[in-house]
């Protein structure tokens, strides 16, 4: 039974009942005053807060795709636009009924879901980029417009569709459903964001690369989320043609698309709450002040647009965070107790081959940047990767990690060839890489991170997040060793850069991957750092036999530690031996030094 | 320009309110103020202002004043059911008079019949809208069409035509009339092409037009804008067949300078009317508002005849209650600059129609009248 | 079909006008600039001033182009300097300011639409069939546009730092090239050129405060999808403009409308570099 140890101290005691109970009487106002308020608003306000309860459900899936997940989405008006259509051309068509509700919302549901899902691969594919998506992502609403546009008596074209008969419910009622639902949608969303399933998609926001080589593929969830979004803002769509009567092509365009992000940026970004303040006041001051002064409203909601982006990139939550925190700073999160779990079973693969490289070559036009590597590395091997600037080293290691990057070649980890896929596909046969600039998710805790870092392992909770991080033992070394043991509660991004090499090496461990790869680890530690390091390899080649390939320029780092050396020179292996064999030899004497004398290659 | 419309309606109720000093009733004017009406949503609120303002310095209606309050519909649907709501149901006006497109008329209706507030429309449409709260006293496809057709077939000998107009439910339903009365009267329709509301590239539309080697076109496009860019891609394309415009008035015709000369148009308003009672509305006109002012046309003088239409039907019914009011409108008739109206045909009128032609000048001469056109059976009672 | 034909070149060329200002921002400085639309409108609107006071056409384009870098240059200076490392956030930005210049535009201009009357009306008679004398006058606008442009990127010494920034920004500064002067160039010239764009097209549409916006989703997609070059630019929208006009003409002009974007979506999916050869 392996003990639970508790290495933070500095951090708050987990929820109490006191703030369980503050949370019930949140919970109970807030429906309280959602039942009781058409009672005491004039008509008006009711109309105009019905609309805007469904408008804030889209702010909530525009800030859940951009603000948590980063894509910066003109399209969610698209997927709002899809349920209004919906439930307009079915009630239309089809007059009104039980059974032509139930058909409205199922499509509704489908085509959203089939529009999302079809965005999302179109826009989330291996290479693409944040500008990419944004830019699928403004496409789609002007297309559906179009499509709308084109749809003759159909779809009323740009008139849109108006008279239908709809829903049989009181204002008062409309009111009520509009608020609970959206109450409910908030709630869910902020369950789910604040859980470790919401870490993991703030990590793939802040560094996708880092998540696809902890095993992730970032394109899945991305995909899920924007069809999950997609659904909400089509349901939502729906409620606001259900209570005002009209679709008209305004409801799905990308001006509208925009609108909802002003809304969010203006709240405040990634905060939930923030999205639904936004959407709520921006909704509300409309309707009263875009009646007097529709160009000064606009006029200013665009100067505030800029000012947000310039000076306040938070929004208004955060400015108000920031005032309290000043107040009252708290810091974030339970306190995490780490647990070692089993260590993997017994070695007696000692000598299996961890790695297999043959004729691998890289080119870029004519251009070669390796040329037919070939080599073969076992487990609790230490091989260090050597060679002046230039040489290749680095894009053989992405060559090793990244299916798709070699030219020719075949390459084969723990056994698997990689074939042409993706990194996160290759983490999974066991292999961890560590990038050269410590690569780690900035706005997260380093507890959170180490956490992500465990997703291939364990999946994330979708409700809650865990008290308890269960990692390998040759992780927890490493954390209590940088005393990153103590700092479970940071945000990663106030780490040294010491601390976040460490950060980063713990959470590539997390994965218990068979293979390491390396990438001038040492750089910009100090002396003691740095001794500290070369104890953590030494014994994760010997104790847990991981093969480790490094590349460095730090040559007594590398003779001090390594069991091979391979150097590289102008993409070719220059040497592959022992250390006695490489550091005494003239050859590497000259590469380095650039005095040339015939070239000797000792295969 | 709105921001003056709007302190101007401010300032202006406030003085008149003083001289009179009882529960002002308030006019509600959705209307166009942004999009494809704005061209001409400047002029409807000017006819409603100088309405009102003569209005009150008789005393008002039934001693109380009359005042307005404009709001912008956008031109479309969402834009509409935004300002309706505010008319109706923030500043609870007793009546709404105005001109809107029809997908903002359309999106209004609803909201209309919840606030049961009668609506004047004052805009010419495609026809068959009948709501019981809804009258119009601007012509519909069967008062406006077959004056161009007629005269098209007659004296330009036209055979083929080819029609063109926005997407939307008065463009094609003034097309779709336009189409059965051309076939109705022995003549084709060689192609009817579309660009929705805020489209402005007509280019291939225009090369399907020379292609087809029509007689004559035929367009109904909405007001403002897509008008403009249609006829100034047509002249620029050197499209010089007889054209018929059937949405276009006299305030457009008039900024689009030389390209606009020769076009037909058909309307129940010009302002070359001979008439004393439009001599007087054009000098009340020009005195009030000077150089600012913007030409009165077809879509802004049933404005002002239809604050007055609510002014006699209020009087009719002895007060401003809403079911009392919409019977009476059936029965009161206004003397204004287009004669004498009664919406008395199923929430219609009657219209003395106009053939015109668009002089190089910008102005319009009458080439024909047709007195007392009916509107046809609009909105049949259900049997 | 030679109609078709000079439909395609003539639209291809307008948009060449449009588009080039947002290449050459994009270029050099990675940002797309979504005030683009906004210049462009700008630009229309000096042309109506410009004509309102009389002057002569050539006078006019001048100061359409030079009120659009104006513009351009506060907006570099005050905006966009801040965002370069916050590229998703710059289009926001240039979005808002997009916005603010519209209404006041509103507020100083009014609503209605306005007009510019052509400087060349009529037709020309080409090769047996009359085609708008103006249209064609575009396809002469847009080359001119190009080689004055290709002119200064190859020929002149902005155009040379220009290009070095364009390639790799650090070794530039590190070779005494001062970037942030080019950018600040670049930007200023981009906006001139909507504005210029601007008041090219007046005469063929109308001039309002939203003008710009249809054109800029589609000189958005071009310039993405030529990737930083100018005459791959002039290649798309040949390409890219004939097939919109093929489609507005031979199926439905509304669709043909989507033809650009989708076009150029399918392409950055299966080359996300675009075009150009770096």
């Amino acid at each position: 039974m392996p003990e639970v140890r508790q290495l933070s101290q500095a951090t708050p005691a987990p929820i109490g009942v006191t703030d369980k109970l503050w949370v019930a009487a949140l919970a109970l106002l807030i429906v309280g005053g959602i039942a009781t308020a058409p009672l005491l608003l004039d008509t008006y306000m009711i109309n105009i807060l019905i609309r805007a309860f469904f408008v804030a459900i889209a702010a909530i899936t525009v800030d859940i795709v951009w603000g948590y997940c980063g894509t910066l989405t003109f399209g969610q008006s698209a997927f709002f636009g899809i349920g209004v259509y919906a439930l307009a051309i079915i009630f239309t068509e089809y007059d009104f009924g039980s059974w032509q509700a139930l058909f409205a919302l199922v499509a509704a549901v489908t085509v959203a879901a089939a529009v999302a899902a079809l965005t999302g691969w179109l826009s989330f594919y291996p290479g693409s980029t944040p500008l990419y998506a944004s830019i699928v992502s403004l496409v789609v609403p002007i297309v559906l417009v179009q499509i709308l546009y084109s749809g003759g008596t159909f779809t009323g074209s740009s008139s849109g569709l108006v008279g239908f008969e709809s829903f049989e419910l009181e204002f008062d009622n409309w009111f009520r459903l509009a608020g609970l639902s959206l109450a409910a949608v908030a709630v869910v969303a902020l369950i789910v964001m604040r859980s470790d399933t919401g870490r993991l998609l703030k990590a793939m926001r802040d560094n996708d690369e880092r998540c696809t080589y902890l095993g992730i593929n970032t394109r899945r969830y991305r995909i899920i989320v924007l069809v999950i979004t997609g659904i909400v803002a089509s349901l939502a769509g729906f409620g606001y043609a259900a209570v005002g009567g009209v679709a008209a092509p305004e409801n799905a365009s990308f001006s509208f698309g925009t609108r909802l992000i002003i809304m969010v940026a203006l709240g405040g970004r990634g905060t939930i709450i923030g999205a639904v303040i936004g959407a709520l006041s921006i909704e509300v001051a409309s309707a009263y002040l875009s009646g007097s002064l529709p160009y000064v409203w606009e006029l200013i909601i665009g100067i505030a647009l800029i000012a947000v982006i310039l000076a306040f990139p938070d929004g208004l939550l955060g400015v108000i965070k920031r005032l309290t925190r000043a107040v009252q700073p708290t810091p974030r999160g339970a306190a995490t107790r780490l647990r070692p779990i089993a260590a993997a079973a017994a070695n007696d693969k000692a000598s299996e081959v961890a790695i297999e490289v043959r004729e691998l070559s890289k080119h870029f036009g004519s251009l070669s940047v390796l040329d037919d590597v070939r080599f073969t590395a076992r487990r609790a091997e230490l091989l260090s990767l050597v060679g002046p600037n230039g040489a290749g080293k680095t894009t053989l290691i992405r060559c090793l990690s990244d299916g798709r990057e070699r030219s020719t070649g075949f390459v084969a980890i723990a056994g698997h060839a990689i074939d042409r896929l993706p990194p996160d596909g290759i983490v999974q046969f066991g292999l961890g890489r560590k990038f050269q600039a410590a690569s780690v998710f900035e706005t997260l805790t380093v507890a959170e991170c180490l956490r992500v870092a465990r997703t291939h392992r364990t999946r994330p909770s979708l409700i809650s997040a865990s008290v308890n991080l269960e990692l390998p033992p040759a992780a927890i070394s490493v954390v209590e060793r940088s005393s990153l043991a103590d700092r479970l509660g940071e945000e990663a991004r106030s780490l040294s850069h010491g601390l976040k090499q460490a950060l980063e090496l713990a959470m590539v461990l997390s994965l218990e991957p068979d293979v390491l790869l390396l990438d001038e680890p040492t750089a910009g530690l100090t002396r003691a750092e740095r001794q500290a390091f070369a104890d953590i390899l030494t014994t994760l080649a010997a104790r847990d036999r991981l093969c480790i390939v490094l590349v460095e320029h730090d040559l007594d780092f590398v003779r001090e530690i390594s069991s091979r050396i391979i150097v590289l020179h102008q993409g070719k292996i220059a040497l592959d031996g022992s250390v006695d064999e490489v550091v005494n030899s003239a050859l590497v004497r000259e590469i380095y030094t650039g005095q040339s004398t015939v070239a000797e290659v000792v295969p | 320009m709105t921001s003056r419309v709007f302190l101007a309606s401010l300032a202006f109720v406030a003085a008149t309110g003083s001289a009179i000093a009882a529960d002002p009733i308030r006019i509600g004017v959705p209307v166009g103020l942004s999009g494809a009406n704005s061209v001409v949503a400047p002029s409807v609120v000017q006819s409603a202002e100088l309405a009102v303002e003569e209005i009150n310095a008789k005393g008002g209606v039934l001693g109380r004043p009359l005042a307005l309050d404009v709001a912008d519909d956008g031109s479309g649907a969402a834009g509409a059911q935004k300002a309706f709501d505010a008319l109706v149901f923030q500043k609870k006006v007793n009546v709404l008079i105005s001109m809107e497109t029809s997908a903002a008329r359309n999106a209004g209706l609803p909201i209309v019949a919840r606030g049961k507030t009668p609506f004047i429309y004052t805009s010419f449409y495609e026809g068959k809208s009948c709501s019981p709260y809804l009258y119009v006293n601007a012509w519909v496809p069967e008062q406006q069409v077959p004056p161009i057709v007629d005269y098209f077939n007659k004296e330009k000998k036209a055979k083929t035509y080819f029609l063109v107009g926005s997407d939307y439910a008065f463009g094609r339903g003034m097309l779709s009339f336009t189409k059965s009365y051309i076939e109705k009267t022995g003549g084709k329709v060689l192609g009817e092409e579309y660009l929705p509301m805020d489209g402005s590239d007509w280019t291939p539309i225009i090369s399907k037009l020379k292609a087809s080697s029509a007689d004559a076109i035929i367009t109904s496009t909405a007001g403002g804008a897509p008008n403009v860019t249609l006829t100034k891609q047509l002249r620029a394309a050197g499209v010089t067949l007889p054209y018929g415009n059937l949405a276009v008035d006299e305030g457009t015709a008039k900024s689009m300078g030389a390209d606009a000369a020769e076009i037909y148009i058909s309307a129940s308003y010009v302002t070359g009317i001979d008439s004393p009672a439009n001599k007087t509305f054009l000098a009340a006109m020009s005195k009030k508002f000077g150089a600012d002012l913007k030409t009165p046309n077809d879509l802004s003088v049933p404005e002002y005849e239809g604050v007055y239409a609510y002014k006699a039907a209020v009087e009719k019914a002895g007060g401003t209650d809403p079911q009392k009011v919409l019977a009476a409108l059936s029965e009161v008739s206004v003397d204004g600059p287009r004669g004498t109206i009664r919406m008395d045909k199923q929430r219609h009128a009657p219209l003395t129609m106009y053939l015109g032609q668009v002089q190089p000048d910008g102005s319009v001469k009458v080439i024909q009248s047709f007195p007392n056109v009916d509107p046809g059976a609009q909105c049949p009672p259900k049997s | 079909m030679l109609t078709v034909a000079l439909d395609t070149v003539t639209t291809a060329a307008l948009l060449f006008i449009i588009s080039s200002g947002l290449l050459i921002v994009f270029g050099v400085m990675k940002i797309i600039n979504f005030a683009h639309a906004a210049f462009v409108t700008v630009g229309a609107y000096a042309a109506l001033v410009g004509a309102r006071l009389g002057l002569a056409w050539a006078l006019v384009l001048l100061l359409a182009f030079g009120t659009g870098a104006a513009c351009g240059a506060v907006t570099e200076a005050t905006i966009v300097r801040r965002l370069y490392q916050r590229p998703l956030d710059a289009i926001l930005a240039t979005w808002g300011l997009g916005t603010v210049i519209d209404q006041l535009i509103t507020l100083i201009f009014g609503r209605e639409v306005q007009f510019v009357q052509a400087p060349i009306t009529g037709t020309m008679d080409l090769l047996g069939i009359d085609y708008s004398a103006y249209r064609i006058i575009m396809i002469a606008a847009a080359a001119i546009v190009a080689v004055v442009f290709t002119g200064l990127l190859n020929g002149t010494r902005l155009g040379l730092s220009t290009r070095a920034v364009i390639m790799n920004e650090m070794l530039a500064q590190g070779l005494g090239v001062d970037s942030a002067r080019v950018r600040l160039i670049t930007f200023a010239i981009g906006s001139g050129l909507a504005a210029l764009s601007g008041a090219l097209i007046t005469p063929l549409s109308s001039v309002d405060p939203n003008m710009g916006l249809p054109w800029l989703v589609s000189a958005f997609m071009l310039v993405m999808v030529s990737g930083g070059s100018l005459p791959t630019l002039a290649v798309s929208c040949l390409v890219l403009g004939g097939l919109q006009v093929i489609v507005s003409t031979f199926v439905n002009p509304i669709l043909g409308g989507l033809t650009i974007a989708i076009c150029a979506a399918i392409v950055l999916r299966i080359r996300p570099e675009g075009f150009a050869r770096a």
